[in-house]
């Protein structure tokens, strides 16, 4: 069989083209290729190369109309048994094709050209061709033979000159046509085929192949007549030789000449066709292919059989009726056809009969007809065993790759990729069923998967690497479900042989493994946010909703409807991050060399990992990057080095294989299988790169860990702030943001404003001070319970800590451009700085009491000065003892009415905790310590509270006293408890309520709890409610001096003392009898002075009486066992003391027992007014108002 | 010769939504996928045809060597192809709308029910065991 056979195939002259001497295949392909281009010659233009010998046979030439036609064959053809029957198999004619720059010597080529077209009996007409000849063989002006040179010039020339040199070919073939014809009407010639046996014939068939000798020599001459362009002698002579057949009952010879006859009619009816022409074919060529198959002979059918005359009859009419509209008889036809190949002797029949249907059902539109046709083929290679079949079978399966829909990328054409990913973009996530139905349309996976297995087969075979590698990805990557862990491990094999022979940085269109998709595009971090700058406001950043966190915020209403699509910015020079999940569902280690993003837009520089994913896993890996120039940036998928050569995965690619696997279409969702999440549909936002801006990075001195502060405790803490960009910070603004902001107390913005600009590189340090709030009760009680690391990471989940929210910019730009055009300005950025206050509970503050101590001063010769308590335990800090800060009572004064604030302290913690108390002494209220204004400090020794223990703090409120009883305070008293005056409250009562509540504020408030915890923690106990409750009831104990002060003292000096009772000049004298100073002597008559201080700012007139008592508590002075005699006065003194002036009474004691004496004065006020009765908390106006002063031990020596 | 059959059907986008091979055949490794091949070239065919005539069964519409392909064409388009005997064909058809009732289904998707798979294999092996040819 023939390949390319068609019903005008047997007007066709058959012409050799034979590469004479060494021709380069690409030039011999070129002249291959302008020889093609005379495939018809018409007639007319012959003429004048033809010069007819003798009376043409051809008497109907249309010379005005009628062409020759040529067939050219390259390289030749071995003669075929058949060419007798069919005179168009004969080469008739030879070309030799010479380039003269490789072949100098032309006498030699032409020894070479006839020698090559010796072998052929057949040829009538041969011509050498030598192309590009060089000077020296121009000017050999020897005469050789069919030697044509081709002198060098353009190319339109040298077609002319091939076009005449065809037109000579032509008018020779034609007078040799004449002369065969001539020749054999007059002497018969024998006419044999194969089909005729060969063996010696029997007389009978001597005599049937006489009487059949006139049928096909008539036929002959038909086939003549055809080639030589006349159809319609072509027509008469068949028309005989088809009676004469007839009659002989030579089917062979009558189909032949039958076929002949269609052919006349077509080349007659000049490519015309109407129905009628149609149907005469289809009548003629059905009785053809009837012939051909009468013909066939039981006997000799091992050795040749027409039924390949038949199937190439079946063929032409097939790829005459070759139409959409004759699908049906057409398929037919070849069904047939395919049906004789069971019958086909020889292999290459076969596979020629395959290829031509393959090509008709090509042609027809029948795309999987034809694939499945040329995969026979292929199996037809394939048996064959050598490279070069086997390179044929891999180029006949890529042909089928489409209809099976198993495409290699590389063949696909570019746009439709492109055309894809546009439309993919828009929304990916919400593609309609149909459209994921017609992505995976005629998805036939155990076809595609024997198509691919034989497309590896044969390029293995074939020694292409790319082919096979190619084949091998699409194999593992679309239908790993469906291979066995063995037969994927093989895959892999075949994969890293195939990139063996492969250079290194091949690069293949298909994509073998991992699955790569988008897992997420973080957005930028809280450290890195682009806020808009707004650059009319002073607020640049306010109103613009910054980049992230946060998606949708209500308040960013109105501003962008476009939520769906999600814009991200990427600055030049700025590292970004994309994460990818990679899968690997296949049941072998898989180690990616090197992945990357494949950025489109070549604006990004892409950092390259190596990954190493074990069987059926999946991974999360993050790729950066950094963009390089401005505009946008295209990420379509990733750059994958796996199994040794370079391929891109698209995230689309796999987008939509998830969405099929979703729709069940395909076998399987290759990130599920490995155990990752359901499909998540990512879509990779529209990313733009703007010019660089700074960039403030921050870091906590000491370390960014969490800063664990205890409840109340106040911290400095240093927050460094470095500018990271290339561009200055220009702006900069420091809030607050979470919860607990009052935590922070201060922030030193001025260190940070007083920096800018901050250059690049440069770095700045802010100290922030941070207090730890309290921590809730419920919020303890838990805390207590756990240890103290459980209720550490509490807080920090609770996000309960403050972050500083720092707006900075970069500069402006130039000033017209803001003008301009507002969205030139770059944007500015948010740095959030968290400050992660771990707060654990502290020191707790169990209660507060007030209690009171009395403490009996002992009489001596100095006397304590009444009139301002808080003077001297001051003075004698000052004076004596700095540094011994303990609280001094003054032997002489003693404390009646001494009062402590007791504080029970807890400290559930496990730390140890130091508790210093100290309280502010106001010194503003004393006229005679004007030097001193300010507040001072007056503190204790420190307590330690051991880890799980309570304490008891103390603190003496002996230095709160006001310096004097005053009405106008004292009116509030009078309203809180209740008495009959304070029942017409008005405004300025109220108002002295204020005041005195203020006063007791400013009490509290001069204590201050301070705590100190290891070396760097300290803080303040705020415990002022507490306080405040405790102190509540007796505030006014606490606060107001009695009315009337008592003193005692020696008065053995007595005269100066009275004249004197200034501080300084006691001192002087208690030196020079330091020695008896606190002695009494028994037996001896002892001077006392009793001291009454008015503490109230009116004179107050009393009547005053002293008393003393033995250790007993039995009265020493009256009765029947007195043991003091006195001398004086001791009861009834009328006194009258002037406001906040002092008044001494003296008196002589004689004690006849030694030992332990208590004096205490007491006097009746007479005249009380209101504020002495509210002060003594009197229920009735004329209740007597008593005055006691507090008890003053007398130490008596001797003897009794 | 052996007794075996493949059976397909297909989905109106020519994808196979369920595949069944019944009866033994004694396959030879390379020949064993070439009753598919047949069949999904047979589907150029149907597809010309299924517009041009009213019939469901289009029998023997294509064949190559010894395997002949019939076909029935329901009426939403979506074939099963297989040789055939008309009861075998609307039973199996019965069963298959009983499953595209199954809301669960999506149509166009694969048949992955064993129990669809078991009935089409009972009803095959009714119709075909008693022949002795070679079917696709």
């Amino acid at each position: 069989m023939e390949p390319d056979v068609s019903i005008e195939t047997s007007c066709m002259i058959r012409i050799a083209v034979l590469p004479i001497g060494d021709v380069p295949s690409t030039l011999l392909r070129d002249y291959h290729s302008m020889l093609l281009r005379h495939c018809t010659i018409p007639l007319s233009t012959i003429s004048s190369f033809y010069t007819e010998h003798q009376k043409s046979p051809f008497a109907h030439q249309p010379w005005e109309t009628g062409s020759l036609r040529f067939k050219f064959v390259l390289g030749g053809a071995p003669p075929s048994p058949w060419e007798d029957f069919q005179p168009h198999r004969k080469i008739l004619g030879v070309i030799g094709i010479c380039h003269c720059p490789s072949s100098p010597d032309l006498d030699l080529v032409i020894d070479q050209f006839n020698a090559a077209w010796r072998g052929c009996s057949s040829v009538l007409v041969q011509r050498c061709f030598a192309f590009s000849p060089g000077d020296s063989q121009l000017e050999d002006t020897k005469k050789r033979e069919n030697l044509v040179l081709f002198p060098p010039s353009d190319r339109p020339a040298q077609e002319l000159h091939l076009q005449t040199m065809m037109q000579d070919i032509s008018a020779s073939l034609l007078m040799e046509f004449e002369k065969w014809v001539l020749q054999a009407e007059s002497a018969g010639t024998i006419l044999k085929t194969p089909l005729d046996s060969q063996a010696t014939l029997s007389s009978e068939e001597v005599i049937k192949a006489k009487k059949r000798r006139l049928a096909r020599a008539q036929k002959t001459i038909g086939d003549y007549c055809l080639l030589a362009g006349s159809p319609v002698d072509a027509n008469a002579h068949y028309s005989t030789a088809l009676e004469l057949a007839r009659l002989t009952a030579d089917y062979f010879w009558y189909a032949g000449a039958l076929e002949g006859s269609v052919c006349a009619l077509l080349v007659d009816r000049m490519g015309q066709k109407d129905i009628a022409i149609e149907d005469e074919v289809r009548y003629r060529y059905n009785s053809v292919i009837v012939h051909y198959r009468k013909s066939f002979i039981q006997e000799n059918a091992q050795r040749v059989s027409p039924l390949t005359f038949e199937l190439e009859a079946t063929l032409k009419l097939a790829r005459f009726l070759c139409r959409r509209e004759l699908a049906k008889e057409v398929a037919e036809l070849l069904t047939s056809a395919a049906d004789g190949a069971k019958s086909l002797i020889d292999a290459s029949d076969k596979l020629i009969l395959f290829v031509e249907i393959a090509r008709l059902f090509g042609t027809l539109g029948y795309q999987r007809k034809a694939a499945f046709f040329s995969r026979q083929v292929a199996q037809l290679y394939l048996q064959q065993e050598n490279r070069f079949a086997a390179i044929s079978a891999m180029q006949v399966l890529a042909m089928t790759t489409k209809a099976y829909r198993v495409q290699s990328r590389t063949s696909i054409s570019k746009q439709s990729l492109s055309d894809e990913t546009e439309t993919g973009h828009v929304d990916s996530g919400k593609m309609h069923h149909q459209s994921v139905v017609s992505l995976f349309e005629s998805q036939w996976s155990t076809l595609q998967m024997v198509v691919l297995r034989e497309i590896l087969l044969s390029a293995v075979r074939a020694g292409d690497p790319l082919a096979a590698w190619s084949a091998a990805a699409r194999l593992l990557r679309s239908y790993y479900p469906l291979i066995t862990p063995a037969g994927q491990n093989g895959l892999a094999r075949a994969l890293t042989n195939s990139a063996e022979r492969l250079p290194s940085g091949t690069r293949c269109a298909d994509p073998a493994l991992p699955f790569i998709r988008l897992y997420s595009f973080p957005l930028h971090p809280s450290q890195m946010d682009i806020v808009k700058r707004n650059p009319a406001r002073e607020d640049w950043w306010a109103g613009s909703a910054p980049s992230g966190p946060f998606i949708y915020t209500p308040f960013s209403k109105g501003e962008s409807n476009d939520n769906s699509k999600q814009e991200l910015i990427w600055i030049v020079g700025e590292p970004v991050q994309v994460f990818v999940e990679l899968a690997n569902p296949c049941g072998f280690d898989l180690s990616v060399d090197s992945i990357y993003l494949s950025v489109q837009s070549g604006n990004f520089d892409a950092f390259p990992l190596s990954v190493d994913l074990p069987p059926n896993s999946s991974q999360v890996i993050t790729l950066s990057g950094i963009p390089t120039s401005i505009g946008p940036v295209v990420i379509r998928g990733c750059t994958v080095h796996c199994f040794g050569v370079i391929t891109e995965h698209r995230f689309k690619d796999v987008d939509n294989l998830l969405l099929g696997a979703a729709q069940g279409l395909v076998l399987s969702d290759p990130f599920r299988c490995c155990g990752s999440p359901r499909l998540r549909s990512v879509s990779v936002p529209s990313i733009s790169v703007i010019p660089p801006l700074p960039l403030l990075v921050s870091h906590v001195v000491g370390g960014d860990g969490a800063i664990i502060l205890y409840e109340g405790e106040i911290r400095d803490v240093w927050i460094n702030l470095a500018n990271a960009g290339t561009v200055p910070i220009e702006q900069v603004h420091i809030s607050l943001s979470g919860k607990n902001q009052d935590s922070v107390i201060s922030i030193a913005y001025e260190n940070l404003k007083s920096a800018l600009p901050l250059k690049p590189g440069a770095e700045v340090t802010i100290p922030v001070t941070l207090k730890g709030w309290r921590l809730f009760l419920g919020e303890s009680d838990t805390a207590a319970g756990k240890n103290a690391f459980g209720s550490m990471g509490r807080t920090l989940k609770d996000g309960s800590s403050p972050s500083l929210l720092i707006h900075y910019a970069g500069p402006l730009g130039d000033a017209q451009d803001i003008e301009t055009n507002k969205s030139s300005v770059p944007p500015g950025r948010r740095l959030i700085v968290p400050l992660q206050i771990c707060v654990l509970q502290g020191l707790s503050f169990v209660k507060a009491r007030l209690l009171s101590m009395e403490i009996p001063a002992h009489v001596g010769e100095s006397p304590s000065s009444l009139a301002n308590m808080d003077s001297k335990p001051f003075g004698e800090a000052v004076g004596y003892s700095k540094i011994d800060r303990l609280v001094k009572i003054d032997p002489f004064r003693g404390s009646w009415g001494l009062r402590f604030l007791e504080l029970e302290l807890s400290n559930p913690t496990d730390v140890v905790f130091d508790i210093s108390v100290s309280v502010q002494l106001e010194k503003s209220g004393n006229e005679d310590n004007l030097s001193v204004d300010c507040a001072a400090e007056y503190g204790y020794p420190k307590t330690r509270i051991d880890r799980d223990h309570f304490a008891r703090v103390l603190i003496p409120l002996e230095h709160f006293k006001l310096p004097f009883l005053d009405g106008s305070i004292f009116s509030k008293d009078l309203q809180s408890d209740g008495s009959t005056a304070g029942r017409n409250s008005n405004f300025s009562e109220r108002n002295t309520k204020a005041e005195l509540n203020a006063s007791i504020k400013n009490l509290i408030s001069r204590i201050k709890v301070q705590w100190q915890s290891g070396r760097n923690s300290s803080g303040e106990l705020n415990c002022k409610d507490a306080i405040q409750a405790a102190l509540q009831s007796s505030v006014m104990d606490v606060l107001l001096p009695d009315p009337l002060t008592f003193g005692f003292r020696l008065a053995r000096n007595g005269s100066e003392n009275a004249a004197k009772l200034d501080l300084p000049k006691e001192s002087d004298t208690s030196i020079h009898h330091i020695a008896s100073k606190n002695s009494v002597i028994a037996h001896e008559m002892t001077p006392f002075e009793v001291l009454v201080r008015n503490n109230t700012k009116e004179t107050i007139k009393m009547n005053l009486s002293v008393t003393c008592r033995d250790v007993a508590g039995a009265n020493s002075i009256e009765g029947a066992k007195a043991t003091v005699i006195w001398a004086g006065v001791l009861s009834g003194i009328t006194m009258e003391v002037p406001p906040l002036e002092e008044t001494k009474h003296g008196f002589s004691l004689y004690f006849l027992v030694p030992g332990e004496y208590t004096l205490v004065a007491a006097a009746v006020i007479d005249d009380a007014n209101d504020v002495l009765r509210a002060r003594a908390k009197s229920e009735s106006s004329d209740e007597p108002i008593f005055c006691r002063g507090p008890p003053f031990h007398v130490h008596v020596n001797g003897t009794a | 010769m052996t007794t075996a059959a493949c059976f397909i059907i297909a989905s109106r986008s020519d994808i196979p939504i369920y595949e069944a091979e019944v009866g033994s055949a004694a396959k030879r490794e390379d020949a064993a996928q070439l009753p598919q091949f047949i069949l999904q070239a047979a589907l150029d065919i149907v597809q010309d045809l299924a517009w041009t005539t009213s019939a469901m069964i289009l029998k023997t519409i294509d064949k190559f060597n010894d395997l002949v392909v019939s076909v029935y064409v329901t009426d939403d388009h979506i074939l099963n192809i297989d040789d055939g005997i008309k009861s075998f064909f609307q039973e199996v058809h019965e069963l298959y709308i009983k499953s595209l009732l199954n809301p669960l289904y999506l149509p166009g998707s694969r048949i992955t029910s064993s129990h669809f798979d078991t009935k089409v294999g009972a009803l095959a092996r009714n119709f075909f065991c008693s022949r002795t040819q070679y079917r696709a």
